[in-house]
């Protein structure tokens, strides 16, 4: 059952809040002990929302579409109460005495809280092998990574244990679970969703967002999370238009979709390459126009997202780092190290140049209404695999997985992420939308309109 | 070759304190390598606070 529909069957009164929270904490029951996807289960609170939600809702109080829906949160948004580790040994014991902000929207929307995900250490790396919390499984091959850093968010939401969960995106921590996990994620422009309550890991580079089933679920949970927020000093204050697309509305006519000729389909897994140029061929048969274009070079945006990440997350654990290192996992500490070698002179010229790059993607987007690309260049690698072979070519993993993703969080741009096939071995296949900043609306709806027409299995069969 | 303009990570590694691995090291390089071709791309006229702009609290209009 999706969002959507739960929704709409709580309304018709054939199923209860309570009976939806139950069925999602069976699931917990009978699949994290495999899958790993939370840290901590909040079965009484859940409950107890629950209960209340229905009787709101037989009150005649009706909250909106998450009204009574149970969803999950990524172990890095603080809840008053509950604790908030990050996916870490450092804050294990944390217990905020505060909501995140979204948290709070998203309960003031009704929503009902199941319990806190699994995630990759502080959010820093693609696997979500937590040496702390145990690896998270991918669904679809549990020998394989869910991917990371929101890899428990995307496992409970491919297999029911929540109806959506929030994610955040500091190098593609939306994007590469969901992909891997055949579900719909949403980076959210920068400055659209607030960071206040959320551990940080990159200053100008962190984005939450939604992770959903479906398209049109992510829409709806946007909607709930978005608006501006003074207690986050980058939160802009724009109005949040209305991002749900129409059921059934599937003509793309008038929208020009770009595909880039350099970098982005240069050295990619043959699946994916098809797949993605299918979602393109499935646009173009829905009446968007398909356009060639030449965008700067990614390597390059890479490492200035790169040299970004490495200061910005030293600088933010540096007090936990002399103070409790072994306390961080190998990665993790290794890459906090690195940071604390990056000269400032670098990090301040890749702002500068960041501002240049940005300006030319902006001129692109005059012309084009989105950017369709691969999301990662393959699909989920083993977990403990160190090295992925992409067209007879060996990668580090964690640098592959995140080679065409990274770049969109320095430049603060919207991108959906959303499944569009499946791989030879039965792994799912995700491309990624880029828009306009604030336009959120136009990528879910071609995002919508695409997952219609493809319509794809929902869910891994053992869990449907 | 090394490049006399990249920095010798090992020695600043060392320096620190730092123990890194030979792959972290060799990351490092390729980024400050990277780097130095890119700074061929920065505008050496842009004003710096445009860039990097500290957003003072506006005063209380005077009644």
């Amino acid at each position: 059952m999706t969002l959507i529909e739960a929704a709409a069957a709580l309304r018709r009164r054939e199923v209860s809040s309570v009976e939806l929270t139950l069925d999602c904490l069976a699931r917990i029951e009978k699949w994290n002990p495999e899958l790993n996807a939370f840290i901590t289960v909040t079965s009484d609170l859940a409950l107890k929302q629950a209960r209340k939600a229905d009787a709101e809702l037989a009150g005649g109080m009706d909250r909106g579409p998450l009204h009574g829906i149970p969803i999950a949160h990524k172990d890095l948004f603080c809840t008053q109460g509950t604790r908030t580790t990050g996916g870490s040994k450092t804050f294990a014991g944390f217990v905020p005495e505060f909501d995140a902000t979204v948290v709070e929207r998203l309960e003031t929307a009704g929503a009902v809280m199941v319990g806190k995900t699994n995630l990759h250490e502080h959010a820093y790396g693609i696997t979500s092998e937590n040496p702390h919390y145990g690896a998270v499984r991918n669904p679809w091959d549990p020998q394989r990574s869910a991917g990371g850093s929101s890899g428990g968010s995307a496992v409970a939401v491919a297999t029911g244990m929540a109806l959506a969960a929030t994610g955040t995106d500091t190098g593609g921590s939306i994007r590469v679970p969901a992909s891997w996990c055949g579900i719909a994620g949403l980076k959210p422009t920068f400055g659209r969703v607030s960071r206040h309550g959320v551990l940080p890991l990159g200053y100008t580079l962190d984005h939450p967002g939604p992770i959903a089933q479906t398209v049109r679920d992510a829409a709806l949970l946007f909607e709930a999370m978005a608006g501006h927020d003074p207690r986050d000093p980058s939160s802009v204050d724009r109005p949040v238009p209305r991002c749900l697309p129409e059921e059934g509305e599937l003509s793309l006519r008038g929208v020009r979709i770009g595909l880039p000729r350099n970098f982005y389909f240069d050295r990619i897994d043959k699946d994916v390459d098809s797949a993605v140029y299918f979602a393109g061929y499935t646009a173009e048969d829905l009446g968007a126009e398909l356009i060639r274009v030449q965008v700067p070079d990614g390597e390059q945006l890479n490492t200035l997202a790169h040299l970004t990440l490495l200061a910005e997350a030293a600088a933010v654990h540096e007090p936990y780092l002399r103070k409790r290192r072994s306390s961080y996992g190998e990665d993790v500490r290794t890459l906090l190290d690195m940071g604390r070698l990056v000269p400032a002179v670098d990090y301040l010229q890749a702002q500068r140049l960041r501002k240049r790059i940005l300006g030319v993607y902006l001129d692109i987007l005059k012309r084009i209404d989105a950017l369709l690309l691969p999301a990662t260049p393959m699909t989920a690698p083993l977990i403990g695999q160190k090295q992925v072979e992409i067209r007879g070519e060996a990668e580090d993993t964690r640098l592959a997985a995140t080679r065409l993703l990274r770049g969109f969080n320095l430049l603060g741009l919207p991108v959906l992420s959303l499944p569009v096939g499946f791989s030879s071995a039965g792994l799912p296949i995700g491309c990624q939308l880029v828009g306009r900043p604030w336009e959120e609306p136009l990528l879910l709806r071609i995002g919508a309109a695409l997952e219609d027409r493809i319509r794809l299995p929902r869910r891994p069969p053992r869990f449907a | 070759m090394r490049s006399s303009l990249l920095p010798d990570w090992a020695a600043l590694a060392a320096a620190q304190k730092i123990e890194l691995p030979e792959t972290s090291l060799q990351r490092l390089e390729a980024l400050s390598r990277t780097m130095l071709g890119l700074r061929g791309m920065l505008d050496w006229g842009e004003e710096p606070a445009q860039v990097f702009r500290v957003d003072l609290p506006q005063p209380e209009p005077r009644s």
